[in-house]
């Protein structure tokens, strides 16, 4: 137990630490408390929205999915320390174990529980085609502006 | 001597977070209560000189049990202040008071009329060796327990499971669709 | 017997003294270590950049962070209205003091070969210790334990402010941070089945012969990468700095701090950066481990270690330099679907290669096993994706 006692001081000093530096700086800091400076913070504005209630599942399913990874490497540690000595028979426990969980983790993901990103929208594109980067994106500079240049020399032209 | 001065500590650790939990009205507050509780019981372990148990209390206790439910806290937006009175089961009240008077009176009992109330063996605080205790955890891990390992894991197939299925959207039944 | 020799046969008032000297020293070194990371990363980032970076306080401008420190000590400490006043006063501590705790484990110096009789112990007013301030039994796992706590510190910063971009933000990270400590606990494991202990102390004992039994070229680098990345988004370090993603959240989960507690949240994460070095370092780089020229055999060893988390330091300002900003849903792909996997395949691999050396088993019925394994993981794991990617791709339609 002893050798958990530069721990605790270490701890202890960091937390004095905390606490002189916030004191301290109490002491220093100025005080002119003006009404705006309590508003929540937005961009310089009133606030607009408000703040959000609720969020995606999916944050309660990574949390779930990663008490059980949790679980798991801390099965994983004793086993690890042990290796040499559990030998073949630990590890087929091991690889039982991992396997099955893995059969778990895997229909997470077949469910879709760990995708995150934009689904693609087929049926219902926001944007035609037609509309790509060069048929939207007019080059400024030096390169690339030639055609344009001779374009507009056209219409003064006309 | 220091022994009992650390028991001491952590019992007031322990015991401030257990009514905290009950007691805070945010359950943001309750939730960090909990950790306090779980922190201090990681300390007794240590006492007992069984340092992995206070490991794997701190990491999955603390570091992942209670942050899921301060996700779960988070998600559903109930952090501010609810009225309990509305949705509670009528009878929960009464039958919370009559289990925890009845547990109450059942560790009164264990611990007045049994010698060593949880396995029946004396306490072997200092007794191994300090980086044996792993190893022999693992032994018996995989000898004595392989089964109850194994199922662990099918234990945590069915959480897992369970969680997807809650989380995912019901299948839309909608009349207009159903037509369609 | 194993831990700290300093308390083997029991503690008295030397000891304590010895203990509180090492503890000083450790936090002197980390306050100023982590003035000079921030200095590190400005003057080296504003290199990168062709600027010329802070150069007005002190020679190089060595004395900014300081300047910088002393000048959060006078402005004015708001809190928001909203705000829960306990919880938002509580997260600073649990972020710093967490921060200084990990490092406790570091050994940063002590001969380990070489020199007859030593097993990296010093002398210090005839006592034989650790250069490190703990050796505790669970060893390694106190790192983990630590991560696992400061994900509170950042929760309840972004929770408590009673703001918008704090809440998103902080349920960001925190999600970000679990996700990656999975990856990080299992890097570990491979280098804690080579060295069959948890104790820093022993897993740099083992890697005293030479380069070649670093736990970096015994484990195969992958636990090594995969460390080095879950580190570097524990530590929410560009390129996995979302939590601080300015674009859409303005500051992360600290916007509505000021004044000291926003200091102490940067301190925090500096002091992370460098913890995380020196516990890289130690798992994979042999810790102190070096040559010994000349002169006083214990000051080399620190040298080396010292160097060695210069270099990891370096590289996370490179990785800001250089590597642009993770899409949310890249980082959860990475985490989950390729680090994950990865490490728990590499790790039964570590074990069935370390059974095959000590029991001399056939060469190819092990790598073969080990390559039906592999199949048969990457197949399943192939196939759920895939599948994955269909479901959710039905979802998003009916939404």
């Amino acid at each position: 137990m002893e050798q958990y006692l530069p721990v605790l001081t270490l701890g202890v000093l960091a937390i004095l630490f905390v606490l002189l530096s916030i004191v301290t700086s109490r002491l220093l800091a100025p005080e002119r408390r003006t009404l705006p400076k309590f508003a929540p913070y937005e961009c310089g504005i009133t606030d607009q929205t408000a703040i959000p209630e609720r969020f995606p599942v999916k944050f309660y399913l990574v949390a779930m999915l990663f008490i059980m990874f949790d679980i798991e490497i801390i099965f994983l540690y004793p086993w690890a320390v042990a290796n040499n000595e559990l030998g073949l028979f630990g590890l087929i426990a091991m690889a039982i174990f991992v396997g099955i969980f893995f059969l778990s983790f895997a229909y997470e993901l077949a469910m879709g529980g760990l995708n995150w990103g934009p689904g693609k929208r087929v049926s219902n594109p926001l944007v035609s085609p037609e509309r790509t980067t060069t048929s939207t994106i007019r080059k400024v500079g030096l390169e690339g502006r030639t055609p344009s240049v001779a374009s507009s020399s056209e219409t003064e032209a006309a | 001597m220091v022994d009992t001065i650390v028991f001491l500590v952590a019992a007031v650790i322990c015991l401030t977070g257990a009514l905290g939990v009950i007691l805070a009205r945010n359950p943001v507050h309750s939730a960090l209560m909990l950790v306090m509780t779980l922190f201090g019981i990681a300390v007794q372990f240590v006492s007992q000189e069984a340092h992995f148990l206070a490991a794997v209390q701190v990491i999955v206790y603390a570091g992942a049990i209670v942050v899921l439910f301060l996700f779960v806290i988070m998600l559903l937006g109930v952090d501010t202040a609810q009225n309990l009175e509305i949705g509670a089961l009528p009878a929960q009240k009464w039958a919370a008071l009559c289990f925890g008077v009845g547990s109450l009176a059942l560790t009164g009992y264990i611990i007045l009329a049994v010698d060593n109330p949880v396995t029946g063996r004396p306490g072997m605080g200092g007794a191994i060796d300090e980086t044996a205790n792993v190893r022999l955890l693992a032994r018996s891990l995989f000898s004595n327990y392989v089964y109850a390992f194994e199922l662990t894991s099918l234990l945590l197939v069915i959480a897992v499971i369970g969680a997807v299925v809650l989380a995912r959207k019901p299948v839309k039944q909608l009349p207009e669709e159903a037509g369609r | 017997m194993t831990g700290d020799p300093l308390f083997h046969d029991g503690v008295d008032l030397v000891d304590i003294g010895i203990m509180g000297l090492k503890v000083v020293v450790a936090f002197g070194f980390l306050l100023v270590a982590t003035m000079f990371m921030v200095w590190f990363e400005r003057k080296l980032i504003s290199d990168m950049q062709n600027r010329i970076g802070p150069n007005v306080a002190g020679p190089w401008g060595l004395l900014q962070t300081f300047a910088d420190g002393v000048k959060f000590f006078f402005k004015e400490d708001l809190r928001p209205e909203n705000a829960d006043p306990l919880v938002f006063r509580l997260a600073p501590y649990i972020s710093a003091v967490t921060a200084f705790l990990s490092f406790a484990i570091v050994p940063v110096g002590g001969v380990f070969k070489d020199v007859p009789g030593t097993t990296g112990t010093v002398n210090i007013f005839g006592r034989e210790t650790f250069l490190q301030v703990a050796d505790p039994p669970i060893g390694i796992l106190l790192l983990l334990a630590m991560s696992s706590i400061a994900v509170y510190g950042i929760m309840l910063a972004g929770w408590s402010s009673g703001s918008k971009y704090p809440l998103i933000g902080s349920v960001r990270a925190s999600a970000q941070a679990i996700s990656y400590e999975a990856a990080l606990g299992m890097s570990v494991v491979a280098v804690v089945i080579l060295a069959g202990t948890l104790s820093t102390h022993d897993i740099v004992a083992h890697q005293a012969g030479g380069i070649n039994t670093w736990f970096l070229v015994t484990s195969g680098v992958i636990p090594f990468i995969v460390f080095l990345i879950a580190a570097t988004a524990e530590l929410n370090r560009p390129p996995f700095d979302l939590v601080e993603a300015e674009q859409e959240l303005v500051g992360g989960f600290h916007t509505e701090y000021s004044s000291i507690r926003f200091a102490l949240f940067f301190l925090a994460e500096f002091m992370n950066v460098i913890t995380m070095s020196a516990i890289m370092v130690t798992l994979f780089f042999g810790g102190p481990a070096g040559p010994i020229f000349f002169g006083l055999t214990w000051f080399w060893p620190t040298i080396w270690f010292m160097s060695k988390v210069m270099v990891f330091l370096f590289i996370f300002v490179w990785f800001r330099a250089t590597l642009p900003r993770l899409r949310y849903d890249q980082l959860m792909d990475l985490g989950w679907k390729v680090l994950i996997p990865l490490s728990l395949f590499w790790l039964m691999f570590i074990s069935l290669k370390e059974l095959r050396a000590s029991n001399d088993w056939n060469w190819i019925a092990t790598y073969a096993a080990a390559a039906g394994g592999l199949l048969l993981g990457g197949t399943l794991l192939i196939t759920a994706l895939r599948a994955g990617d269909r479901a959710y791709q039905k979802d998003s339609e009916d939404a």
